[in-house]
C-alpha cells in the first residue's frame, strides 16, 4: 500500500519524464500517474516502455503560469509532485532563467499552496561544477560562486528554493536528486553525440589523458531514485533524515571519459582505428580556435573550449548519502544502459 | 638483457637498487651470535629454501620473527611432501593428513623424499624445526598447529580429488577455495599471529575475508603468470569456467593464432584478481608494527606490479614473466608508508586501464574495475582534493587508513636520512666521475 494515490509528473513527456512514469507505473501499480507539459505527451512510445499511455492522464501547460500549475494539481488530486522538467544543455541563459528558476518557484508557490505533501526536484549534479575537477564529491561540497555555465546556474537556483521550501511543520516536504551525466533511451544528447562524434571521423581524437573519472547514469535508474525520493518523504520514520536535502545519484561505476565513450563506439560497431592525444591545454586552444572560425564562417563549432574543458574534466561523485539514506541501488548497469540506448537509438533512426 | 643494461636503462631502479643495496636501514637487525644452535639452524634452513622469504622475515620484530620463521618451515615442509612425487600416495596422505600431530612430538624426522628434492633438508632436520617450535609462545602454536591441520587435510583432499587431477579447476568458486588452502590459509595464519602480537587491529580476526584476499590477490597473479609453466609440468590452475569462454582446450593459448583470446581470458582473470584489491588495502591499513606491515605489503605490491606486467602480454604463453629486480628495490623501499603503497596500486592500475585496447572483450568492464579502485584509494585519502567547506567522510575504513598514515610519520625522519645519504653518496660517485673526465680531457 503506497502512502500516496496520486503524482503529477511535470515534464513527465521529456526523456526523464518518460522513464518516472514508468518506474512509477512499475514501482507502484496503485498510484494514479499525471504528467503535465508544455509539450504533447508522445503519441508512439518506444518499445523499451511497457506501461500504457492509456492510464496515464494528460495535462498540458505552461511551468511558468501559476493558473496552469493550479488546474492541474486539483485535477490530479496529486499529494506528491516531481519536478523534473528543465530545458536541455547548450541553449541560452533566458530560457534556464525561465524554467528552471521562474518555473521552479512558480511550481513550488502552487505546491505548497494547495498542500502538496512531498515536492521531489530533479536537480543536477553539475551544480557543484565550475571547471575544476570533482573528486568523489558528496554533498558537503559547496555550490561554487561562479557557475559553469547558465544551465547550471539556473538548476543551483532553482535547488536552492527547494530545499529552502522544505517545511515539515506545515507537511511541505522537499528533497533535491542530483544525477550526473544521464543516458538511456530517449537520450538526445551523451550517446547520440558521441555516434555523431564517430560518423564525422573524430572518433581518434582523445582529449586529455583520459585519467579523467567520470559519472554516467542510467536513466531508469535515476526514475528508481525519484520514486525512493517520494516513498521516504513520506514515510513518517525516514522523512526526517530525508527532507530538504540534496543527494547525488549515479551509477556507483564511475570510469574514464574516453573509456565509456569507446564503448558506446564499440558497441555500436565502431572500433576506432588508432588514437591522437590532445593534451588537455592544447584540446581547450583548439577548442577556442575552432570556435573562433566557425563563428566567422556562422558555423557551429564541432570543438569548443567549453567542451574541451568539460570532456578533460575528473568528474565523478560518492553516492554513500544516496544508498543509505534513500536506500538507491542502481539497478541497470552502464554496459546494459549503454545497450538500451543504442537499441532505442536504432529503432527510432 | 643483461640486469646492468637493465638497471642503467631505468635510472629510478639504479637509485632504489643501490639505497636498497648500501642505504636501507634494517627495523630491527638479528643477533646470530647469541642464539642456540637449533634456532640458528633453523635460520640456516631458511635461507636454504627460500630467498626472498628469508630476507623479510629476518627484518621482523623479534616478537614474531621465530614464530613465523618457525611457521614457514613447517609449511615448507609439508609442501615438500605433498611435492615430491616419489611418496607412494599410502605414506603420503596419512602423513598430510596427521602432519599436525607431529608437532606434539619432541623429536621427529623424515626422510622419504627423493634425494633430488630440493627442500628434503628441512625434514630430515625436523627436530630441530620441532625444538624451537615448542619454545615459542603457547598461542604462536597453536595458531601454526591449526594452519597445520588444515592445510595438510586440504593438500590431502586435492590430491584424491580425481576430477581435479584430471581437469583442473573447473569453477571460479571451486578457484577460490583452491587458493584458499594454498594462500588464504598461510593469510589466516599470519593474521593471528600478528593480532596476538598486539601488531594491528584485533578485528581483523573478526573479518578473515580480508587476510583471505591477501593471500588469494597473490596466488591468483602467480597462477595467472605460471600458465606456462604449470602448463609443461601438465598442470593447470586457470579454472574452467573463465577459460572456457575463449578456448575448447587451456593448451591452445600457447598457439601463436591463439593470442588473441588468450589475453581476452588474462583480462577476465585480472578482473577477477583485481577483486581483491580493496581487502588488500584495508588489511594493510589495519597492521600497524612497520616490520609486520613490510612483511604483508611487499608481497602485495610486488603482485600488482605483476598483474600490470601479465595483463595484455602474450609473453604469458611462452614463458615466465617477471619484474625486474631494480623494480622490485623501488616497491620495497616506497611501500614502506602505507601512502606510499597505496601509490604503487594508483600507478598499476592505470597501467592496466592505459594498456587495454578497446578490442579486449572486458574494455568496459576493465574501465569500470580501474575506476572503482581509483575512487575507492580516493575515499581513503581525500584530503588533497577537497575544497574548503566540505567534509570528509568518516567511514571505518578512511579512519583506518588515517590512523595508519599517522603512525608513518614516526618513519619520515628515518626515511629522509636514509634517501639522503644515498643522494649525497650518489652525488660524490657523479663528481668523481666528473673529475676523472676531467683529469684525463685535460
Amino acid at each position: 500500500m503506497s502512502q500516496f494515490n496520486s503524482v503529477l509528473l511535470v515534464g513527465g513527456a521529456g526523456f526523464l519524464g518518460s522513464h518516472l512514469v514508468q518506474q512509477f507505473r512499475t514501482n507502484k501499480p496503485d498510484v494514479e500517474i499525471h504528467v503535465f507539459d508544455i509539450r504533447p505527451f508522445p503519441e508512439k512510445l518506444a518499445k523499451y516502455f511497457t506501461f500504457d499511455p492509456k492510464e496515464i492522464t494528460f495535462h498540458q501547460g505552461d511551468l511558468t503560469s501559476a493558473e496552469d500549475v493550479s488546474k492541474a494539481i486539483k485535477d490530479s488530486k496529486c499529494q506528491v509532485v516531481v519536478h523534473s522538467a528543465s530545458p536541455v544543455h547548450g541553449l541560452g541563459k533566458d530560457i534556464y532563467e525561465k524554467v528552471n528558476v521562474l518555473g521552479t518557484q512558480t511550481l513550488l508557490q502552487v505546491s505548497k499552496e494547495l498542500n502538496i505533501k512531498a515536492f521531489v526536484y530533479t536537480s543536477s549534479a553539475g551544480v557543484i561544477f565550475d571547471g575544476s575537477d570533482v573528486y568523489n564529491a558528496n554533498e558537503t561540497w559547496p555550490i561554487p560562486k561562479v557557475a559553469m555555465d547558465g544551465y547550471n546556474e539556473t538548476k543551483a537556483a532553482g535547488e536552492d528554493m527547494v530545499l529552502k521550501a522544505n517545511d515539515p511543520k506545515n507537511g511541505f516536504l522537499t528533497i533535491a536528486l542530483r544525477p550526473a551525466g544521464i543516458i538511456g533511451p530517449g537520450d538526445r544528447q551523451v550517446v547520440p553525440g558521441l555516434r555523431q562524434v564517430a560518423r564525422t571521423g573524430q572518433s581518434k581524437f582523445q582529449l586529455g589523458d583520459n585519467n579523467n573519472l567520470f559519472d554516467w547514469t542510467y536513466v531508469g535508474n535515476v526514475a528508481d531514485a525519484h520514486v525512493l525520493a517520494a516513498e521516504k518523504l513520506l514515510s513518517a520514520d525516514t522523512r526526517d533524515a530525508v527532507s530538504g536535502q540534496a543527494f547525488f545519484i549515479t551509477n556507483d561505476a564511475p570510469a574514464y571519459f574516453w573509456t565509456l565513450a569507446r564503448a558506446v563506439w564499440k558497441a555500436d560497431g565502431h572500433i576506432p582505428a588508432k588514437t591522437v592525444v590532445l593534451p588537455r591545454p592544447v584540446a581547450i586552444v583548439a577548442g577556442y580556435l575552432s570556435q573562433t572560425v566557425a563563428g566567422l564562417l556562422g558555423k557551429e563549432a564541432g570543438l569548443t573550449a567549453f567542451r574541451a574543458k568539460v570532456v578533460t574534466a575528473t568528474r565523478y561523485h560518492d553516492i554513500t548519502k544516496a544508498k543509505t539514506l534513500l536506500g538507491y541501488k542502481p539497478q541497470v548497469d552502464i554496459e546494459t544502459g549503454i545497450k538500451y540506448t543504442l537499441e532505442w537509438l536504432n529503432e527510432v533512426v | 638483457m643483461g640486469k646492468l643494461a637493465q638497471l642503467v636503462l631505468h635510472p629510478l631502479e639504479l637509485r632504489a637498487a643501490i639505497q636498497f643495496k648500501f642505504f636501507k636501514q634494517s627495523l630491527h637487525p638479528r643477533q646470530p651470535t647469541n642464539e642456540r644452535e637449533t634456532l640458528k639452524h633453523c635460520y640456516e634452513l631458511l635461507a636454504l629454501t627460500s630467498r626472498s622469504f628469508c630476507t623479510v622475515i629476518l627484518e621482523l620484530n623479534p616478537e614474531l620473527r621465530n614464530a613465523i620463521m618457525i611457521f614457514y618451515l613447517v609449511l615448507r615442509a609439508l609442501d615438500t611432501v605433498e611435492d615430491d612425487m616419489t611418496i607412494k600416495p599410502d605414506i603420503k596422505i596419512p602423513l598430510l593428513r596427521s602432519f599436525d600431530e607431529k608437532l606434539n612430538l619432541k623429536s621427529w624426522s623424515f626422510d622419504g623424499n627423493s634425494p633430488d628434492e630440493k627442500d628434503r633438508q628441512v625434514l630430515v632436520d625436523f627436530t630441530d624445526v620441532l625444538e624451537e617450535y615448542h619454545r615459542l609462545k603457547p598461542v604462536y602454536q597453536d595458531v601454526i598447529k591449526d594452519i597445520t591441520h588444515k592445510m595438510g587435510n586440504g593438500m590431502a583432499d586435492y590430491i584424491t580429488d580425481e576430477e581435479f587431477n584430471l581437469n583442473g579447476v573447473a569453477t571460479v568458486k571451486d578457484y577460490d577455495l583452491y587458493c584458499h588452502y594454498v594462500a588464504g590459509l598461510v593469510g589466516e595464519g599470519l593474521t593471528h599471529l600478528i593480532v596476538e602480537a598486539g601488531f594491528g587491529d584485533p578485528k581483523l580476526e573478526d573479518n578473515m575475508q580480508l587476510s583471505e584476499s591477501m593471500g588469494l590477490f597473490l596466488q591468483k597473479t602467480n597462477i595467472i603468470r605460471d600458465y606456462r609453466e604449470d602448463l609443461d609440468d601438465g598442470r593447470s590452475f586457470w579454472p574452467k569456467e573463465i577459460w572456457s569462454k575463449y578456448a575448447d582446450s587451456l593448451s591452445d593459448f600457447s598457439k601463436r593464432e591463439n593470442y588473441e583470446k588468450g589475453l581476452d581470458c588474462i583480462s577476465e582473470l585480472v578482473l577477477n584478481t583485481m577483486d581483491h584489491i580493496k581487502d588488500v588495502l584495508v588489511y594493510l591499513s589495519s597492521v600497524y608494527d612497520f616490520s609486520s606491515y613490510n612483511f604483508c605489503v611487499i608481497p602485495q605490491v610486488m603482485a600488482i606490479a605483476t598483474l600490470a606486467t601479465v595483463f595484455r602480454n602474450e609473453k604469458v604463453f611462452e614463458t615466465n614473466v617477471k619484474i625486474r629486480k631494480g623494480t622490485t628495490c623501488y616497491l620495497i623501499l616506497k611501500a614502506r608508508t602505507f601512502e606510499g603503497a597505496c601509490e604503487i596500486f594508483s600507478y598499476y592500475l592505470r597501467q592496466i586501464h592505459h594498456s587495454c585496447p578497446i578490442t579486449d572483450a572486458n574494455y568496459i568492464k576493465i574501465g569500470i574495475k580501474c575506476g572503482e579502485l581509483e575512487q575507492f584509494l580516493e575515499s581513503l585519502n581525500p584530503a588533497p582534493h577537497v575544497p574548503p567547506g566540505a567534509t570528509i567522510p568518516q567511514t571505518p575504513h578512511f579512519v583506518k587508513a588515517e590512523r595508519k598514515r599517522k603512525l608513518d610519520r614516526e618513519l619520515v625522519p628515518t626515511l629522509a636520512i636514509e634517501s639522503l645519504k644515498c643522494d649525497v653518496f650518489l652525488s660524490l660517485v657523479a663528481l668523481g666521475f666528473l673529475g676523472v673526465i676531467y683529469s684525463i680531457s685535460s
